[in-house]
């Protein structure tokens, strides 16, 4: 009987360890997916963007992005005219801001606009800031295969998503993550983000084609990395309020 | 119009011909505007518009900004055989500079911003309704378009130290708002009232601008704005004058002895100073933001003269008053988006026992991916008496449709729903419901 306990305890510990083991596994395959993603010191891209809807037609934005680290990111729209200026900026501590040339302010983005779609697109307000899955996430290893890891990641107690869950793809290769599902609250496939074309810059790895599909919408935006420039030792000045309403 | 067409088509050539040599920029706007009372189908409302936006700079170290509209506004005035020789008359049009600046950007030193000309600048973190935002007159034209302001000739600097963002503004010349017109030209004014057996029979009035010399037009402010807490704070002052006129001189020459008179009224721009405060932020989901104006004017006397009787009282006391604002906006799960705010005094309104309650709502639903845009609610509540609020109220509401079919293209089909109890600005306003239709095209 007591060789039988001790049997259970020691098999109890060994799952235990193999779930830490795993989770603590997840988590740093998370952390070097954000590191990779982030890994530049500043970015600066042109790009844009092909809304499509399920009939498939066809809507284009042009904008400039800016990105310091991963918490700094500056998104300014270039086209279409009725959009030319908008700019949006994203700072740490998850501090948003919104220029709209038409009133000629700079807006608080408050916490309940985050999750909504920005300027049309199907990414949300928090899309458009710089990735910080890890930060944000619990993750479980659901799965590895020959080539890639899947995880499951969970927003952590206190952080208020519009999604459930998150399913992701990295590569073992380079930790870079090559697909993302949503799931709304119902746990039902919302969302689908995939990043293609990822080649090496310099030291860096990035995806020059990254496309966001409303499932349920039926309705997707293409963005296209038309030009890339990292490391160019941009100023922490490009990131603030200042320079948000700077035409360029 | 040879005449702006030419200038227009320099403009063009002049930008045109720089594009080669830096960075350059035409952008512009089509719009039409189209409104008709419910009641009688008769048209109130006829404009169209051409707006050009130019833009560009040579180098990072400065920026330069212009719009002018060519706007067609209005119906004929035709009153005899002579006005149809005239263009003018047939068809009205004129040309609005809205604005025309240069942005010095690090001008002298690292952190200094500087902006020359013609702007428009608009200070506190309301929507559209900003007590804060004294530089720049009202455009009030179209009264429903709250927060519509004109540009001004000024000087902006803005210095950036750390946290804190230091503004300071000097404006040389005054200019006036511009006033509501058509049937809605007695929204912001009170009926002139006569006593018991006197009746008008010819009246005139006069404004009386300030002169154009440093003491008596010029305006100045500042403003120190921060982030604390996850708040954006800032205060600011302004002295300058209220840039809606006031009624201190009225004249009233019997004709005879039936109590016919006739009468005649002056008109000034109070001096004042203003002191304000704003705030931005979040409170758990919701946005909220605030801003208050507590306002200092000039005593202004008032002369009734009644034949060769003069009579003085106070036209404005020197009492400061305050008026302020509070909203907020929240969207729900569902998409819809709610905007609402309190507001304690309107633009037009002076003096603690003159301020009236406000209260603007808005919801709107975005459908097939931000192409249609329904705000089934919207408009504005007034009281201007609580303890007798069912006889003393006023609304109007503004349900819209906004239709997006193509990028650049927006169409706005909506309408103007007035009602109200006892004297304020909305029942005031009663009886001239309105539809509209507006279409605006930006390249």
């Amino acid at each position: 009987m007591k060789k039988k306990a001790i049997t259970i305890t020691m098999l109890l510990i060994l799952a235990c360890g193999s779930v830490y083991a795993q989770t603590h596994l997840a988590e740093d395959i998370l952390k070097n997916a954000d590191a990779v993603v982030n890994a530049p010191q500043d970015q600066e891209i042109s790009l844009k963007m092909t809304l499509t809807d399920k009939g498939g037609n066809e809507k284009i934005r042009e904008m400039k992005m800016y990105q310091k680290g991963d918490e700094m990111r500056l998104v300014r729209f270039l086209s279409p005219a009725d959009q030319k200026g908008v700019s949006f900026l994203s700072l740490p501590d998850d501090i948003q801001y919104i220029y709209l040339p038409a009133f000629n302010k700079v807006r608080r983005i408050a916490s309940h606009i985050k999750n909504d779609n920005f300027a049309g697109t199907d990414f949300s307000y928090d899309d458009m800031s710089a990735s910080k899955y890890a930060e944000e996430h619990d993750a479980t290893l659901l799965e590895k295969t020959d080539i890639l890891y899947i995880l499951e990641l969970i927003p952590k107690p206190g952080v208020e998503k519009s999604y459930s869950k998150l399913k992701m793809w990295v590569r073992q290769d380079n930790f870079y993550p090559v697909k993302v599902e949503f799931y709304d609250k119902n746990s039902t496939l919302w969302k689908l983000f995939e990043s293609r074309n990822i080649k090496k810059h310099g030291e860096y790895w990035i995806a020059s084609e990254a496309e966001m599909t409303d499932i349920k919408k039926q309705h997707s935006t293409k963005m296209i990395t038309e030009k890339i420039e990292l490391d160019k030792g941009l100023s922490d000045k490009i990131f603030t309020k200042r320079n948000l309403k700077r035409a360029k | 119009m040879k005449k702006i067409i030419l200038f227009i088509s320099i403009l063009v050539a002049i930008f045109s011909n720089s594009y080669a040599q830096a960075d350059f920029s035409i952008n512009g706007y089509l719009k039409t505007d189209n409104r008709m009372l419910i009641d009688d189908n008769s048209f109130t409302w006829n404009e169209n518009q051409l707006g050009l936006k130019f833009e560009g700079s040579y180098s990072d170290n400065y920026h330069l900004f212009s719009e002018v509209r060519l706007r067609g506004f209005g119906f004929p005035e035709i009153y005899q055989a002579a006005d149809l020789q005239s263009k003018d008359k047939v068809d009205k049009w004129q040309l609005e500079f809205r604005e025309a600046y240069l942005d010095l950007y690090q001008f002298g030193l690292q952190d200094l911003d500087v902006r020359i000309g013609r702007q428009i600048i608009t200070w506190g973190t309301a929507d559209r309704l900003n007590p804060t935002s004294n530089i720049c007159p009202e455009d009030l034209e179209d009264i429903f378009n709250f927060g519509e302001q004109s540009g001004v000739n000024s000087v902006l600097a803005t210095y950036y130290l750390e946290n804190f963002t230091f503004s300071g503004v000097y404006v040389p010349t005054f200019t006036p708002a511009v006033l509501p017109s058509g049937i809605f030209a007695s929204a912001l004014s009170e009926p002139m009232e006569f006593p018991e057996g006197m009746t008008l029979r010819k009246y005139w009035d006069k404004i009386i601008l300030p002169e154009q010399k440093f003491t008596e037009s010029s305006q100045a402010a500042f403003k120190i704005g921060t982030n604390l807490f996850d708040y954006d704070l800032s205060v600011s002052y302004y002295y300058g004058r209220d840039d809606l006129p006031l009624l201190n001189k009225v004249i009233i020459n019997p004709v005879d002895t039936l109590g016919t008179v006739d009468a005649s009224v002056e008109m000034i721009y109070p001096k004042m100073q203003i002191i304000g405060a704003d705030f931005a932020g979040s409170l758990l989901d919701v946005g909220i933001w605030g801003e208050a104006a507590l306002t200092i004017p000039n005593e202004v006397e008032m002369q009734t003269i009644v034949g060769d009787s003069i009579t003085k009282s106070i036209a404005l006391k020197n009492d400061p008053y305050c008026k302020f604002v509070i909203g907020g906006d929240y969207t729900f799960k569902n998409g819809i988006y709610l905007n609402t705010q309190f507001l304690h005094g309107f633009i037009h309104e002076r003096g603690n026992d003159d301020l009236n309650d406000y209260l603007t709502l808005r919801i709107e639903k975005k459908f097939f991916n931000d192409e249609l845009k329904i705000v089934p609610i919207g408009g504005a509540i007034s009281v201007t008496d609580w303890d007798d609020y069912k006889n003393n109220y006023g609304f109007v509401a503004n349900p819209e449709i906004i239709y997006c079919p193509y990028d650049n293209i927006e169409l706005l089909f909506g309408a103007y729903i007035i009602d109200g109890k006892g004297s304020n600005m909305f029942s005031n306003l009663k009886g001239n419901d309105e539809i509209y239709f507006k279409v605006k095209v930006s390249f």
